[in-house]
């Protein structure tokens, strides 16, 4: 036990030092953005990228991507770019390109049986009955504050402040 | 899941006096409590129910919820996540409170929180994470839920007039009055709450997730993930049923966090993610 989280600090340290690699994985402009030299706010703009344009990822840090597009190489925000393009549904199913992403809200929220895949939707959740053996077995495995203290040290994590985020839209009429 | 629960809890203020072991003016609490609703700063007296009874509450919707989907059973599992929650939740103004996380076995893809500090993630969600600090995103998006006592609120806000019927449900182990409280089972964490709250719960997260030292953008990166899902995916269904599209909740956080992440780096932890066989 003790020697697996030596081991496991061990590897941690090792992995800390790697970038992300994304290794080509791809990705598209959800808006317009600029294109940096670093991930830096005040880099340099190599260019501007359009909504749709598309990119690919190279690597990860912090709320930056760094990407290879058709209008040269540099840093986006994260969050101006949609990963991927489409991954397997959980049924094996390939899932057919960005028209069948989620664009909102599932329809009836009914799951078709399938065998041996356990979901969870709404009638089972009401019927579910009450398992007193399964809540001890989750309240046994409480970790104290200073275990996650502790925790907290091995992973080199060190609290600092932050204030809340306001609300953007809580000036906006509503 | 949230929705659900603060609905039945509003059912109110008869069922709410038969819970608490301690009698209190009720109709004074529900005044509190909504006066407070209109001053987000006055955090301490939200809710209308003391810590024991906000606890009381929580253990009965997750001995239901652990009914229709039980625990993975794999301890360092459980224990990690514990760890993880447990440092996030120490970031939050209710360090204190007994927090309890786990892994259900669920292919699902969805998380949970019930008020007390009782979050669940589904096996399915868990294992989309690439690394800590999207745990701690998720986690610190639930935990946004029960220090905000969104579930309690609109189990205020539900009016007593829906719940006759509910008071005839079966006792089905737990606490009967809680159960009354709630709902069927576990419904009530089948119940959407406002968007606002979840916005709310998203801010709350990468704030928190922060606090703790990790990279902020853990959460945008499993939204990211879960947004890639088809729509029309089972594993997905109860999740966009109850919350705003990942897309939305993206640009949500996109503008809320504006430049002020720029500058600030965090721990991913790729490699302390524990992985499930």
């Amino acid at each position: 036990m003790r020697m697996t989280t030596h081991l496991g600090a061990l590897l941690l340290t090792a992995l800390l030092a790697m970038p992300v690699a994304y290794a080509g994985e791809g990705g598209s402009m959800i808006k317009t953005d600029e294109l940096k030299a670093e991930p830096f706010r005040d880099a340099k703009t190599v260019a501007k990228l359009a909504g749709g344009d598309k990119v690919d990822i190279l690597k990860k840090d912090g709320g930056w991507l760094q990407v290879k597009s058709a209008q040269g190489s540099g840093w986006v925000h994260m969050l101006s770019v949609r990963r991927g393009a489409a991954r397997k549904s959980s049924s094996g199913n390939e899932v057919a390109g960005l028209a069948g992403l989620a664009s909102g809200r599932a329809g009836t929220g009914k799951v078709v049986a399938t065998t041996g895949i356990r979901g969870l939707n709404e009638e089972e959740l009401k019927a579910a009955k009450f398992n007193e053996t399964e809540l001890k077995l989750a309240e046994s495995y409480l970790t104290s504050r200073s275990e996650a203290q502790t925790f907290a040290n091995k992973g080199k994590l060190k609290a600092r402040n932050m204030d809340y985020l306001p609300d953007p839209s809580a000036g906006e009429s509503k | 899941m949230n929705r659900s629960i603060t609905q039945w809890l509003a059912a109110t203020a008869l069922s709410v006096c038969l819970v608490s072991a301690h009698s209190f003016d009720f109709q004074q609490e529900l005044k509190n409590a909504a006066s407070s609703l209109k001053e987000p700063g006055k955090l301490s007296s939200l809710g209308g129910y003391s810590e024991a009874e906000e606890t009381e509450i929580g253990k009965q919707i997750a001995g239901n919820l652990l009914g229709a989907a039980p625990l993975v059973k794999d301890k360092l599992l459980q224990k990690y996540v514990n760890n993880v929650g447990r440092w996030v939740a120490s970031q939050s103004e209710r360090p204190d409170l007994a927090w309890h996380f786990g892994v259900i076995d669920s292919t699902d893809i969805n998380a949970f929180a019930a008020p007390g500090g009782y979050v669940f993630v589904t096996k399915g969600l868990y294992r989309l994470l690439n690394d800590e600090s999207e745990l701690a995103g998720v986690l610190g998006h639930e935990i946004g839920h029960v220090i905000r006592k969104h579930h309690l609120k609109i189990l205020q806000q539900s009016k007593l007039l829906d719940k006759g019927s509910k008071l005839l449900a079966k006792q089905t182990g737990g606490s009967d009055k809680v159960q009354n409280l709630i709902g069927s089972g576990a419904e009530i964490v089948s119940r959407s709450l406002d968007k606002s709250a979840e916005f709310e719960a998203d801010r709350i997260a990468i704030v928190l997730a922060t606090r703790a030292g990790y990279d902020a953008f853990g959460l945008p990166q499993v939204l990211q993930e879960i947004g890639h899902t088809a729509s029309n995916d089972s594993s997905v269904a109860l999740l966009f049923k109850t919350h705003p599209a990942p897309e939305e909740r993206l640009t949500r956080l996109g503008d809320a966090m504006d430049d002020h992440f720029d500058g600030v780096k965090g721990q991913t932890l790729m490699g302390r993610l524990y992985r499930i066989k």
